[in-house]
This record gives structure tokens, sequence and C-alpha cells, in this order.
């Protein structure tokens, strides 16, 4: 820091700072002539299509098979139109992320954006701020607490309670159970807990959860972790993964054990991979859901409201799907065709 | 206020990347998006300078990502589940953040342990705290209950200076963030404090030779234990930012902001052999990264190419840093020679 000040690395400041004074001038000269229209808080241009085109992005949380799988059913949709322009951005898992992407296509002027949020709570003020500037807001699986356009998501609560019923039938209505969990903090987790806990209470109280251990929504995780309970429950007669990743962690630690067919071991989700293995009479069974459909439902809607120019705020009350699905088994898994697997 | 070669440089680049994504990004140079940067990196080059202080006395701080997510969970819990009104909030959220930075700066002198092991135990020690704290988890139902206290929300304040000043009539003016007024005070108080001080150049003597200046009769600990405890009320700065953005905390707030506070220091020229380096730097280094990575979202490049981009920016930063230095050396050794 107490460098000596030469002469020179003087001027080369003075010469630093004129010149990017220029440069600074040069990119504001880009804000004249750009006048705002309405009355917007704060200072955001109203969404409308750039010409005849439409921009629409989807933020998902992170790169998963889920997001992945409703990106390609909103493009199944938009392409065809050849109207919308569209982007998948990445939300990094994180909330400042996901709110800095929502900033920049308020500023691009979107006509709709599709959101997963990490947090119901954290991306609601930016939500407020896409609608004020006339955005229409789609949310995927979790809902955030600003009313917004619609929200489409999977049956997480219902689904789990059905999971937690198939499962102890298969259990023969007693034993032990152990779940692994996705990190606390997420809505998503809750509803899946939940309703697995509550839906073993209704169905089969007889069944005791001995373990509810974090395996970061994680296969590799979901391994160490499921070692680590059967060390301490060497009866354990099931386990539930919040996810198909873990159950397919779990699957694997079964397949080390020689405990597949002893080891009843559902998921939740119903990713291709998780498919292949209930056909191998491996894993027991999850909850399918069709994500391109899923995706494909909230790129039709979000076409509806761009271009049948319905404003981002107009909506009576949020509009609220809840995807249809199966329990996916041995018994009707083939049922499933090649092109509804993701 | 000495102005480094390294300085002037900086700012010529970030004019520099300035000019071309304003040519090359689509809406790049509007309004919108200078208020964008603002407000989405103000935090963060409070968060830089705050890191600039341990870096200076020869240290790193890897935990102040979770300090963040710590004051971030308490301001949540005091919020929401105590129901203390801002005005006791901001402060004790401050004192949590400073107490934080304490124990790192504490753990390092008193028990000899190398900042990066120091600070890496408290990453994973405050990220624990997070989790155990969280009012989140305590109270389910608050998963989906705003924070609404003026006091804590009212950071998220805009102002339209523009139209105040009668700007607004000849171009549209950005609406400047509070964050962006904060992190200018935070600036002046924290380059002040550099430069101006006693304390400033203790840090600075530490940084450069710790042994030199306990010779020289400065207490090495109390300065490196205040510059750790400086890097963690930033962090509490940057906490109640984020809070009042989201109008919440979660347990993974801040989490790898270290990385980013880092690289933003390092981009502005602080040495990370000590001793070297201004908040001015850190801080202008903040939204160069911010502006490189709108610029970029802006244009449609895939942020797997963004992370790439900032990783070159950090080795293009080293890497000049690293030129200044030995030219420097190489010039005092062409003195020498001469003077001999």
């Amino acid at each position: 820091m107490v460098d000596d000040k030469p002469a020179s690395d003087r001027r080369s400041f003075f010469k630093t700072v004129v010149l990017g004074s220029a440069a600074l001038a040069g990119a504001a000269s880009g804000m004249f002539g750009v006048p705002i229209a309405g009355v917007q808080s704060p200072g955001i241009p109203l969404a409308r299509a750039e010409g005849d085109r439409y921009k629409m992005a989807f933020i998902q949380w992170q790169p998963h098979t889920v997001p992945a799988a409703w990106s390609k059913g909103i493009e199944e949709v938009l392409k065809p139109q050849q109207v919308v322009d569209y982007e998948l951005l990445d939300g990094q898992n994180k909330v400042e992320v996901q709110a800095s992407l929502m900033d920049t296509l308020v500023n691009q002027g979107a006509a709709v954006i599709f959101l997963q949020p990490i947090d119901s709570v954290a991306l609601a003020p930016s939500i407020a701020k896409a609608k004020r500037a006339g955005i229409s807001v789609i949310t995927l699986n979790i809902d955030a607490t600003e009313p917004h356009a619609a929200h489409v998501e999977m049956n997480h609560y219902f689904g789990a309670m059905d999971i937690a019923k198939a499962m102890g039938d298969a259990m023969g209505g007693k034993g032990k159970v152990a779940i692994l969990n996705a990190p606390p903090g997420i809505i998503i987790r809750d509803q899946r807990t939940n309703g697995f806990v509550d839906g073993l209470k209704k169905h089969h109280p007889n069944i005791q959860v001995v373990a509810d251990q974090v395996a970061d929504w994680d296969r590799k995780k979901a391994q160490d972790v499921l070692n680590t309970i059967l060390a301490a429950n060497p009866d354990l007669g099931g386990v539930y993964g919040v996810n198909d990743s873990m159950a397919l962690g779990a699957v694997d630690v079964a397949k080390e054990k020689k405990l597949i067919g002893k080891l009843v071991i559902f998921g939740n989700d119903g990713e291709a991979g998780a498919l292949e293995s209930i056909a191998a009479g491996e894993l027991t069974g999850t909850q399918y859901t069709d994500v391109y459909q899923q995706g494909r439902l909230a790129a039709a809607a979000a076409v509806v409201l761009a271009t049948g120019g319905v404003p981002a705020g107009s909506f009576a009350k949020q509009s609220h799907l809840l995807m249809p699905y199966v329990i996916a088994t041995k018994a009707n898994v083939g049922t499933i065709q090649p092109s509804q697997r993701w | 206020m000495t102005i480094r070669p390294a300085s002037a440089t900086l700012v010529l680049f970030f004019a520099g990347v300035v000019a071309v994504f304003s040519v090359s990004a689509p809406r790049f140079a509007t309004a919108t998006n200078i208020e964008n940067l603002m407000s989405g990196f103000s935090f963060v080059a409070i968060l830089a300078m705050g890191e600039a202080f341990p870096i200076l006395v020869r240290g790193i701080d890897l935990s102040i990502g979770a300090i963040v997510g710590v004051v971030g969970m308490v301001v949540f819990d005091m919020t929401l589940i105590f129901h203390l009104p801002g005005y006791v909030v901001l402060p004790i959220a401050l004192v949590i953040g400073a107490l934080a930075g304490v124990v790192n700066g504490a753990l390092i002198v008193f028990l000899r342990l190398q900042p990066f092991i120091a600070t890496l135990a408290t990453l994973a020690a405050y990220r624990g705290l997070i989790y155990a704290i969280s009012g989140r988890q305590l109270v389910p139902g608050l998963t989906t209950t705003p924070i609404r206290d003026s006091w804590i929300i009212g950071i998220e304040t805009y102002f339209d200076l523009g139209g105040r000043l009668g700007v607004s009539k000849l171009l549209t003016m950005p609406w400047f963030p509070l964050s962006f007024f904060i992190m200018l005070t935070v600036f002046a108080v924290l380059q002040t404090l550099l430069v101006k001080t006693r304390f400033g150049r203790d840090v600075q003597a530490v940084g450069g030779n710790s042994e030199a200046a306990r010779l020289a009769g400065i207490d090495v600990r109390l300065v490196t234990v205040v510059a750790y405890g400086i890097a963690g009320i930033c962090a509490a700065i940057a906490a109640l930012i984020l809070v009042a953005r989201f109008t919440t905390s979660t347990e993974a707030l801040g989490a790898g902001m270290e990385l980013t506070a880092i690289a933003s220091a390092v981009i502005g020229g602080v040495s990370l052999t000590g001793g070297v380096g201004s908040m001015f730097g850190p801080a202008v280094g903040a939204f160069l990264l911010g502006a490189v990575l709108l610029g970029l979202t802006l244009e449609g490049v895939p942020q797997f190419v963004q992370q790439i981009t900032t990783g070159i920016v950090l080795l293009a930063a080293v890497g000049y840093d690293r030129l200044l230095l030995l030219r420097q050396k190489s010039g005092h050794a062409v003195g020498h020679a001469k003077v001999g």
C-alpha cells in the first residue's frame, strides 16, 4: 500500500480517470431516449415483446434431471411458436443469484419468467418487481408467498402419503424405516417428509421411523448415510429417499449388502434411472410425475399470458395446478411410455 | 492516498469492460442495468472490503460467507420469534458479526493456527450453528413468513435522485439503492481508517513483516484480531442488506460468498502476501465482477462460461499484480546496483 508515488504513476492515474470517464459517458449515452412508460418503481421499464418476439426464460434452482426435463417440456411448446426466444438460466443454488437473474430479465423486458424458487419468501420481492414491470411469473414446484400468474407443482404431500401406504403394504404393515432427507429449510422437503410421516400414521401406525438423516439430495451421500443407519439399525425394513437420487443410493447399498428383496426402498420424482431400477427389481417404487408434461403446461399458460396480452397483475387468484401422479412399482412401471421417461 | 499502478489499471479495465458491453450486450447501458449492478453487488463490495483486512495482515477469512449466514439467521430469529424491534436488532447483528470475526482472529493469534485452517474450521462451525439456531426449523411456519420490520426492510430502499435533481427530464437515471450509499459509507470509513490512522499503518506494517512490526512496538495480536473483527462487521452489514432484500434469511445464505469476496479483493489489487492494498480496489473489483456477469448474461453467454471468465479475470489480476511486483523488485535491484 505504501508504495512510492512516482509522477508517472500519478499521470497514469489521471489518464485512467479521463479514459474511464469517457467510456462511462459512452455507456451512459445508451440511457438517452429510453422513456419509461407508466409509473413504476424503481425505474423499471414495462415488459413487452421486442418487436414481434417474446423473451421467456426459466430460472432453475440448480442443474438437475427435474428442471432439465421441465425445460425440455417448455421448449417443446415454445419452439413451434416461432415468436418466442427462450433460455434456461442457472440459479446456482443461491437466492442472490436467482434474484440477480430476475432483475436482469426485468431489464430485458421478458414477457414471462418461469421460476423454480430456492425459497418461497426470498424470491417474493423479485416476483413483485417483475409484476410491477408487467412480467408474468410462473413458478414450478416451489410456490412463492407473493401471488403471481400461476404455480405448477408435483403433488408432494399427497404423493408422499401414498408412498407411505405402498411402502407399508410392501413391509407387511410393521417394521422400521429410515428417511434419507434433503437439507432443512426447503418447503418441498417438509411436504415430502410430512406427507410420508402422516401417511404412515394413517395407514400403517405400527411402522416406526427410526432415522431421518440428511443426504443432500445426493446418491453418493445417501450411500454413506445409509451405511451408518444400517450399522445402528441392522433390522431396518424400509428406506424412503425424498428424491430418486438418494433412493438409488440406498439401492447401491442394498446391492452391496445383498439386501435386495429384503429392504423395501421408495424414491420420489420418477426419473428414468429410478424406473429402470424398479423394472430390474431393485428399487421398490417411486412417485412418478410426467415432468415433461409439467413443463408443457407451464409453457402453454405462458403463451396465453404473453400473446393474449394478459397483464401480469390482472388475475383475481393465483392459478395453482397440482400434477397428477402414479406410484410406480414393478407391477405398473411398464405402462410408463418411453416418451414419458425423463 | 497512494494510487498504485494496479488501481489505475483496474479503473481502466473496468471502464473498458463497461464500454465493450455497452456496445455488444443489449440493454447493458440502461438505467435499469446500472441499478441492478448497484443493488446486486454493493453487498459484495462491502464483503470484499472487509475481506481485504485479514488479507492485509497476511491472513485470509474463509468464514466470511458463513458469518453472513449466522447474522442473517440471528436477525431472522430476533425479528420473527422474539419480535424485537429493528432498532434493537440492527446493533445486535453488527455485534454478532464482529464477535464472529474476533473469534477468528483470536484462534489465529492465541492458538497460533494458520488463518486458512482456523477460518476453514469456523466456516464449518458457523454453518452448523446456522442450522442449530434456525428459526425456520424451530418454528416451521416461519419458512413462509416474511420480515416486515421497517427498520430492517427499510434498508432495501431506492432513491430517485435523477427525479429530485431534475435530471430525469433529460435522461433516464437509475434509482439509487440505499445499499449503494451504505457501501460508499463503509468505503469512506475503512479507507480513512487504513490511510489516516495509526491502526491503518499498523495493519500495513503487520502485513509487510509481522516480526519487524512486533519489534517496532506494534501489538501484532491486537491488530490481527481487530482486522478479523472488521471483516466480521462487514459480513454483518452485508447480511443485513441481503435480509432486507429477501425479507427473510435462509440456512444457505452467504454460502460461497467468501470466494467472491476474496476474488474481488485480489482483483482489486490486495496482495495475498499482505501489506499491500486499499479499499478502493476491492470495491471496484466487486463491481467489475458484477459488470462482467451481468454483461455476459445479457449477451446470452452460458453461465458455466461466465464462471470460466471470472476465473480468467482473477488469474489475469493476480498475474498483473505479480508482474508489477517483479518489476518493482528489479527496479530496486537496478537502483541498488547504481548506488553500488
